[in-house]
């Protein structure tokens, strides 16, 4: 540790005002600050002097991440010896869900920092540090069958239009995970939906697909429809982080622990999704319909969307109320997306992005009728006197 | 019953006025900087339209249609004054915009100076002519759907605006670079929230 901070701090005159290096200072202090946490703090404005910064914050994000994403992992190379009919050991499994996952990872990380880096040093702003959860959502949001020149595509768009134009990490209206798969969504439907989401090489069979529990039932075939149990866990096909709920449970534990995502918005969520499923119960004229309302939880990106994607806390509802209102609209929209709507299967992305965008209309609202109220209170208290 | 819930909604997010078919976006843009102040403009939209569309509905099957005449004896049978549709509408919505205005000015004088010229822009706004040809185009079977086709269109144009003031309000101390300050970050926002809108697209009612 000692050493690493010496090498950093024996290069950093190179980075200084008139060194050779001095373009670079904010790409430095982003190395710099990313290895360890700064002594100096903020100059202007009021802070709360605290052991964590945004740095750390996002980076337990990232752990609560680890469980989908080796999960995800284990789940490609399951579903591919699965469909070809091997039967191979777990380790197989992982080496081969490795391979194909691990170079999404990168090329989603490489492309978005690139952009990162180059706006800070021209905008000379510091290298933000939202990009590092960002960079590892997107991976898990898309179909392992995604092309890396897409992935990094998707990325770079996201990140410029979602997030720079608006001056970087906090200030941007749309989550830019989600932003960069509505734009893979939007631009090359082929490859995002449909029945493309089992890996397979393509010099084995062509495209080896299997249809997703919420295709299937799209499709109005119920009866195809995977056990519960097997939804819950996860060894279903679908996008990479998404599939299972146990691992995400997991995740947003160590979310809720360490107070980093808000159990208000998971929590009003899981209810709002349970509420339009259990409506359309009263319904049940197809398949979608009919299908129990605590299915809606486990099937698709639902858990995910609701523990990671949700509770974004730059573009979620920031007021306690607001949250609650925020939390349940989002459930509800993606049920009734699911089900009402033919051109696409899964709501939750849509549904996110669509409170993402009406998210600072609730927070004025709230904050207008909490001053309202407030303003009435002593002249209440006046009248009892 | 259940045709006007379907218009009343389809017209809100599916063939929402700014989102699906980009009108009344000069209101939409150059109003959107307060919260109260759009989503009084916002009101008045949905005022004019709630009203200007079952009027024309009136005009169109009673006077303006090809055999509309036809009440006022067999002889009119063959007449089409379908010429003066947008002449007509028009002025009807210029009328209607002043009542809107003189009611505004009475009611709220606040609101009325913090419209400004806009108020009486209405009466040029392309979302409300929209919304009227677009009854004339569909080609409704009662005064009720119009109405409820109106009041739809205008709901959606109020949510859009009222959506996008708060957006500008949230962002107005965000370090947006210099060149997209103002307008060219206000139709980046508009485009996304145009994909945020895209999730009722499809949806048959």
């Amino acid at each position: 540790m000692k050493l690493l901070r010496n090498i950093v701090d024996s290069i950093r005159p190179h980075f200084g005002k008139g060194g050779k290096f001095a373009k670079f200072h904010r790409s430095f202090e982003a190395f710099d600050t990313f290895l360890f946490v700064q002594g100096n703090v903020t100059r202007r404005g009021s802070h709360i002097r605290d052991a964590i910064d945004m740095k750390r914050t996002m980076f337990f994000v990232i752990i609560a991440l680890v469980p989908t994403l080796l999960f995800g992992m284990w789940n490609v190379g399951y579903q591919h010896y699965m469909a070809i009919g091997a039967d191979v050991s777990f380790i197989d499994q992982i080496v081969y869900g490795l391979i194909k996952v691990l170079p999404i990872v990168v090329v989603s990380y490489a492309s978005g920092l690139a952009v990162e880096f180059l706006f800070a040093e021209l905008r000379d702003h510091e290298v933000n540090e939202g990009f590092l959860v960002s960079g590892m959502l997107i991976p898990l949001v898309l179909p392992v069958t995604t092309p890396l020149w897409m992935v990094a595509v998707a990325t770079i768009f996201a990140v410029i239009i979602g997030k720079e134009v608006f001056g970087g990490t906090g200030m941007n209206i749309l989550n830019p995970a989600l932003l960069a798969r509505a734009f893979l969504f939007f631009a090359y439907p082929a490859y995002m939906s449909g029945e493309v989401w089992i890996s397979g090489t393509a010099e084995q069979l062509d495209g080896i697909s299997g249809a997703t529990s919420l295709a299937v039932l799209a499709s109005n075939e119920g009866h195809m429809l995977p056990s519960l149990f097997d939804m819950f866990i996860g060894t279903i096909p679908g996008s990479i982080g998404e599939t299972s709920t146990l691992a995400i449970i997991l995740g947003a534990s160590i979310l809720v622990a360490t107070g980093v995502g808000s159990l208000r918005i998971m929590l009003s969520v899981v209810a709002g999704g349970l509420f339009m499923g259990g409506v359309f119960n009263l319904f049940a004229v197809n398949d979608f319909m009919a299908v129990p309302a605590y299915y809606h939880l486990v099937m698709g990106g639902f858990a995910f969307g609701a523990v990671y994607m949700a509770t974004d806390p730059v573009t979620a509802s920031q007021t306690g109320i607001g949250k609650y209102i925020y939390g349940v609209m989002i459930g509800v929209i993606t049920v009734l997306i699911r089900v009402v709507n033919p051109a696409y299967p899964e709501g939750m992305m849509l549904a996110i992005l669509f409170m993402n965008v009406f998210a600072p209309l609730i927070d004025h609202y709230v904050v207008q009728s909490n001053i309202k109220r407030r303003l009435r209170r002593p002249v209440k208290a006046q009248v009892t006197i | 019953m259940e045709e006007l819930v379907n218009i009343f909604v389809k017209s809100i997010f599916i063939d929402n006025m700014i989102f699906a078919y980009f009108l009344g976006m000069c209101s939409y843009l150059a109003v959107s900087r307060t919260v109260d102040t759009s989503v009084g403009l916002g009101f008045a939209v949905i005022f004019v339209l709630g009203i200007t569309v079952p009027i024309n509905y009136l005009l169109e099957a009673h006077i303006l249609g090809k055999g509309a005449l036809i009440w006022l004896g067999p002889q009119f049978a063959d007449v089409n004054l379908s010429f003066l549709t947008f002449i007509m509408f028009i002025a009807i919505i210029a009328a209607m915009v002043q009542l809107v205005e003189m009611i505004i000015e009475k009611f709220s004088p606040t609101l009325y100076s913090s419209l400004g010229i806009f108020l009486p822009l209405i009466a040029v706004n392309c979302a409300i002519l929209g919304g009227s040809l677009f009854m004339q185009e569909r080609n409704f079977g009662n005064i009720s759907e119009a109405i409820s086709f109106g009041l739809g269109s205008g709901v959606g144009w109020f949510l859009a605006i009222a959506g996008i003031a708060a957006i500008r309000e949230k962002i107005r101390y965000s370090n947006v670079p210099a060149p997209l300050r103002g307008l060219g970050i206000t139709f980046i926002i508009t485009g996304l929230m145009g994909i945020a809108f895209m999730s009722f697209m499809g949806i048959e009612l």
